[in-house]
């Protein structure tokens, strides 16, 4: 099982959290010169395979440009959007069809799974992972309840609200959260 | 119904099991220290103690439900206002306050309904000041109110809450009025250029 990436999305639709982990086995020659693996992974390296076309253009292109990490820092906010845009119509949709109570889990497409859920006060937590994953529905509960409110809503000099993710970039959320995916991994 | 009764149990399991306890009597002279230093720091200005401790709940409320979210094994949205009256008295003040307040007084339209409290841990060994006007015009326990305010708008129901009755002023019950005023509505992300 592999992740690569993961959004927090606060209720004021903003994505005040991203995060991305690099394949372990990197099938491309641009393992070596990423240097997120360390446990830092902060700055957006790529995202899986195909998320979007930018996303792979930019990999694709950028060996040693020097504004390379601008375009893939501008392509990442993209991608959040497109990533929210695309879970939010698809929970409406769903919803829609289903009933209130049905719930939009997950999504696949030939290269990666997109894993959602969506907390009571309009938290919204996305995964990307292999196509091969099961359900990480309570994977991402497990990060709502353990790692979420423990370290950044009971941190009594975050904010409440986390414009542009301040508060929620603290040291012992960010450590927990790649300690936990990487023992998923 | 046979889910409610095990949600109990549940209550009760998570109480006992999940919650951080803390001294009775700690909370009730911190609580008591801050509503004396606020009564101070307005010159007895109860209406806008008031106002404060509304305030200072609503921080507190905007934070806490989301540890209530994660301790209270619901996964389903409320369904209806009655359901989340449930919810608030036999869940939400059960974990946190270890008390369960009667709900009573429902509006025929489903939209208000009043908490009664049998007890308060607020108000252990209070008496309100003897100045003739705290007994009519401050709730010691408002920061409830803006507590229940502050959660339930984080999950989407904008609230009225204010107390009517407190023993406290020498009345028969505490009681604490709750009108639903509207659902919010999901917000939308901005449009694109």
């Amino acid at each position: 099982m592999t992740v690569y990436s993961f959004y927090i999305f606060d209720r004021h639709t903003e994505c005040i959290y991203t995060k991305t982990w690099l394949p372990q086995t990197s099938s491309t020659s641009d393992g070596p010169s990423s240097g997120g693996g360390g446990g830092g992974g902060q700055q957006q390296q790529h995202g899986p395979p195909g998320t979007s076309t930018s996303t792979s253009t930019t990999t694709g292109s950028g060996s040693g440009s020097g504004n390379t990490t601008m375009q893939l820092r501008a392509s990442s906010a993209d991608d959040a959007k497109l990533i929210f845009g695309t879970v939010f119509s698809l929970r409406n949709m769903v919803r829609k069809l289903g009933g209130d109570d049905d719930a939009f889990v997950a999504f696949r497409t030939a290269h990666y799974k997109l894993h959602y859920y969506e907390t009571a006060s309009s938290l919204r937590l996305v995964m990307l992972t292999d196509t091969g994953t099961p359900s990480m529905r309570n994977v991402l509960h497990q990060v709502y309840i353990n790692l979420w409110v423990e370290y950044v809503v009971k941190n009594p000099l975050s904010p409440v609200e986390h414009k542009r993710g301040v508060g929620v970039k603290n040291e012992l959320f960010e450590m927990a959260l790649d300690q936990f995916i990487r023992g998923l991994m | 119904m046979a889910s409610s009764k095990a949600s109990r149990l549940g209550e009760e399991y998570v109480w006992r099991t999940r919650m951080d306890k803390v001294n009775a009597e700690l909370v009730v002279l911190t609580y008591g220290a801050m509503v004396a230093q606020l009564c101070k720091d307005f010159d007895s200005d109860y209406v806008k103690v008031n106002q404060q401790l509304d305030k200072m709940g609503y921080n507190i409320g905007l934070r806490l439900i989301e540890d209530y979210l994660a301790k209270s094994n619901t996964f389903k949205r409320c369904s209806n206002f009655r359901e989340t009256a449930e919810m608030i008295a036999k869940v939400g003040f059960k974990i946190f306050l270890n008390i369960t307040p009667t709900i009573t007084n429902w509006t025929s339209d489903g939209k208000q309904f009043s908490l009664v409290f049998d007890e308060n841990p607020f108000a252990d060994f209070v008496e309100l000041p003897d100045d003739g006007r705290a007994q009519d015009e401050l709730w010691y326990s408002n920061i409830l109110c803006g507590v229940l305010r502050g959660a339930l708008e984080m999950v989407q129901m904008q609230v009225e809450a204010k107390f009517v009755s407190d023993v406290l002023r020498g009345n028969d019950t505490t009681e604490m009025r709750i009108s639903l005023i509207r659902y919010i509505d999901d917000e939308l992300p901005p449009e694109d250029d």
